[in-house]
């Protein structure tokens, strides 16, 4: 079921365009995060979904119904920003409390000093809320402080818990672990993905970071330049990218593109390297090889369409380590992913041979876009995948 | 040893200013304050409390405090919240914010002197803008209110030298003058408010107008707003030239609006009684004192989210 629905948004900012015509439908209960580089509209986007923002045209969609005449605070939406936005003056626990109390209470009810008088009742329940949710959230000690008494992870989790208290239609993120540190950041992305599991709730996820996108979505918008290039789960945006500027955005370290050429057979050739796969449309003329870290390994002297060159730089991350190796006599750098035990070996200034792993290539046309290629029946050039 | 009095060549220069400039002239004023010290006598009597008894017990000065608290319990909250809605107001326009922001100010530039003659005008009883303003309402359902109605019959109050109108009035000319600078305090004071809380706030359900300002506006406004009032209250204790421009001699009729700088001035200068003067200045200085602790202690306990 469809859950939320953008169609065709728009949005210009005086002359400059930042979205240029955004389709995304939703899924209910979904985990969905746009992902790209900074300025690229995600918040835009997100801000058009929340209602604070007005897109230049487009619809958008929420349940079945048309909200874009429909302000924030009725499309029953929760948001978490990056700054968190809590409010400072007040504790953790009436920060939890003031969704509940602009929604649930009435303006008798709201006085200050007077209200929980009057509405001592619904006070108790919301205080109750408040409480079951910094539990889950493991906040509970934390209800008596002002955000500015917090950590950064605390007062995440308060904005977190904010949003949480009531039920909304969707959680919309933006970038809420960007203000983290780095171990913190990992950990809260297993919890977030949890949360999700629980709660069953739509989440709307903003980032910067391929990563956090790979690891909590259950499908992720690559956007660009405001527009979504393209839609897709995890796996399959990794895999099977289909314009180049997705296959470089997603992946870490980033994957290695060589320059090639499509021969009049649909085969593309980067110096000896000639992929066993024929282009299916006739295309010819120059085009970029994709090949990712993980898919190169070391190799010894000699072996057929090899590619030597030079350790320019190598990266200890413990698990893995990465060789930057300098090919086609130092105009390209391969980035190799090679075992603590197999790089151990390989040191600064020394020549090594790198061979890809067959079937993996990505090839990309002089637009960009992906290019078919398959295993053809006939061909001239031995089959070697 | 020479170098161990190094450190006086450095906060020497500064401590001395400090002390000439500052602390002396305050401690001058303290001293003064118990002698009967007049200007030219060669010596001064030294009169130990009488000073100070005499402005706590006698009439005059009992005028003195109370011109001096019906201004300023008239002139902060008023100038304050003016300040504060027509800061809102600007705040909220999309067009001729900066138009509004100059003519607003522009009685806190005007100097008050010059500005006393063209309200002296307004005031006037018969060719004053006011009362003809006020007649003409004569005889509308205005007059269902007892006092126009009376204003009718009787002739509207002579604003300025009716014993019972003149300090209102007086504070009246201090709220339009003083006003306009705790709006531009104010508007400094909204363009540090993070809009992301208002949009926290919309999230969280604050649709009206009111909600954002209880729960955004106004608890971030607090820094600014204790210190808006402690300069109001500052600055209205100070008043004084409205006082002398209007009422030269004497303070208004029946001394009603014999305010402290006034009675300092007519005091000490033009009487030249420099120990009841100097004795008026530390009680003044006095109260401006415990409204700053006020202020700063306010500030520590609560208006600091850090
Ligand atoms: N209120 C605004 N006025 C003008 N330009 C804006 C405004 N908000 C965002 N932009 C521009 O829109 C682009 C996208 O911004 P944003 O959606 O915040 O990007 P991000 O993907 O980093 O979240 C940026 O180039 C930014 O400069
Ligand atoms: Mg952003």
């Amino acid at each position: 079921m469809t859950a939320i629905s953008l169609s065709a948004i728009e949005k210009s900012f005086g002359t400059t365009s930042v979205l240029n015509g955004i389709n995304l439908d939703i899924a209910d209960g979904e985990f969905l995060t746009l992902v790209g580089p900074s300025g690229c509209g995600k918040s835009t986007l997100l801000r058009i979904l929340a209602g604070l923002e007005a897109p230049s045209s487009g619809e958008v969609v929420i349940g079945g119904q048309t909200v874009n005449a429909v302000r924030p605070a009725r499309r029953n939406l929760a948001m978490v920003f990056q700054s968190y936005a809590l409010y400072p003056h007040l504790t953790v626990l009436q920060n939890m409390m003031t969704p509940l109390k602009l929604r649930d209470l009435s303006l008798t009810g709201r006085l200050p000093l007077l209200g929980p008088v009057f509405a001592r009742g619904q006070y108790r329940a919301i205080v109750e809320q408040v409480r079951e949710t910094a539990q889950i959230l493991k906040i509970g000690h934390l209800l008596d402080r002002k955000p500015g008494q917090l950590s950064g992870g605390q007062r995440q989790r308060a904005a977190l818990g904010r949003a949480m208290v009531r039920k909304p239609v969707a959680f919309l993120m933006d970038e809420p672990l960007s203000n983290l540190d780095a171990a913190l950041r990992i950990h809260m992305r297993s919890e977030l993905a949890e949360l999700h599991r629980s709660l069953k709730t739509t989440f709307v996820y903003v980032t910067h970071d391929q990563a956090e996108a790979l690891t909590m979505s259950d499908r992720m918008a690559v956007m660009m330049d405001g527009e979504i290039l393209q839609l897709g789960a995890p796996h399959t945006v990794y895999n099977d990218p289909q314009d180049i500027r997705v296959a470089e955005f997603v992946g870490a370290p980033r994957i290695n593109l060589l320059p090639g050429s499509l021969d009049n057979n649909g085969y593309a050739r980067c110096g000896e390297i000639v992929l066993s796969r024929a282009a299916t449309q006739g295309v010819v003329g120059s085009v970029s090889i994709g090949l990712r870290p993980e898919h190169l390994s070391l190799c010894e002297k000699g072996t057929p369409e090899a590619l030597s060159g030079q350790v320019v730089h190598k990266e200890n991350l413990g698990a893995d380590i990465y060789l930057h190796v300098s090919v086609l006599n130092g105009s390209q750098r391969l980035v190799v992913r090679v075992s603590p035990h197999e790089g151990q070996g390989a040191s600064f200034g020394q020549t090594v041979h790198v061979i890809r792993e067959h079937g993996r290539a990505l090839v990309f046309g002089k637009d960009g876009k992906r290019l078919d290629i398959r295993t053809a029946g006939t061909g001239n050039v031995a089959e070697v995948a | 040893m020479q170098t161990a009095k190094a450190h006086w060549w450095f906060v020497g220069p500064a401590l001395f200013l400090m002390v000439v400039i500052l602390l002396m002239p305050i401690a001058i004023a303290g001293a003064l304050s118990f002698t009967s010290y007049s200007l030219g006598n060669p010596g001064a009597e030294f009169v130990g409390l009488e000073n100070y008894e005499k402005i706590f017990t006698r009439s005059t000065y009992e005028k003195m405090f109370g011109a001096t608290f019906r201004y300023v319990f008239v002139v902060v909250p008023l100038s304050v919240g003016l300040g504060l809605g027509a800061a809102l107001l600007i705040n909220s326009t999309r067009r001729f914010g900066d138009l509004y922001k100059t003519i607003y100010f522009l009685p806190v530039m005007a100097a008050l002197i010059a500005m006393a003659i063209v309200w002296e005008f307004a005031f006037h009883p018969t060719i004053g803008i006011v009362n003809s303003t006020l007649e003409r309402g004569c005889g509308s359902f205005l007059e269902s209110w007892s006092w126009f109605a009376h204003g009718c019959e009787r002739g509207f109050p002579l604003w300025l030298t009716d014993r019972d109108y003149a300090i209102w009035t007086v504070a009246f000319i201090g709220v339009w003058q003083g006003f306009g600078f705790n709006m531009v305090l104010y508007l400094a004071g909204l363009t540090s408010v993070p809009r992301e809380l208002y949009h926290a706030a919309e999230m969280d359900g604050a649709e009206t107008a009111w909600d954002r300002f209880r729960l955004v506006t106004w608890p971030m406004l607090g820094p600014t707003t204790v210190f808006v009032v402690t300069i109001s209250f500052i600055r209205s204790f100070q008043v004084f030239d409205t006082v002398e421009a209007f009422y030269p001699q004497g303070g208004g009729p029946s001394k009603s609006v014999y305010v402290m700088m006034f009675a300092i001035y007519e005091k000490a200068i033009q009487q030249n009684l420099m120990g009841i003067g100097a004795a008026i200045t530390v009680v003044f200085l006095a109260f401006v004192m415990f409204l700053t602790l006020m202020q700063r202690w306010i500030v520590e306990r609560r208006v600091h989210y850090t």
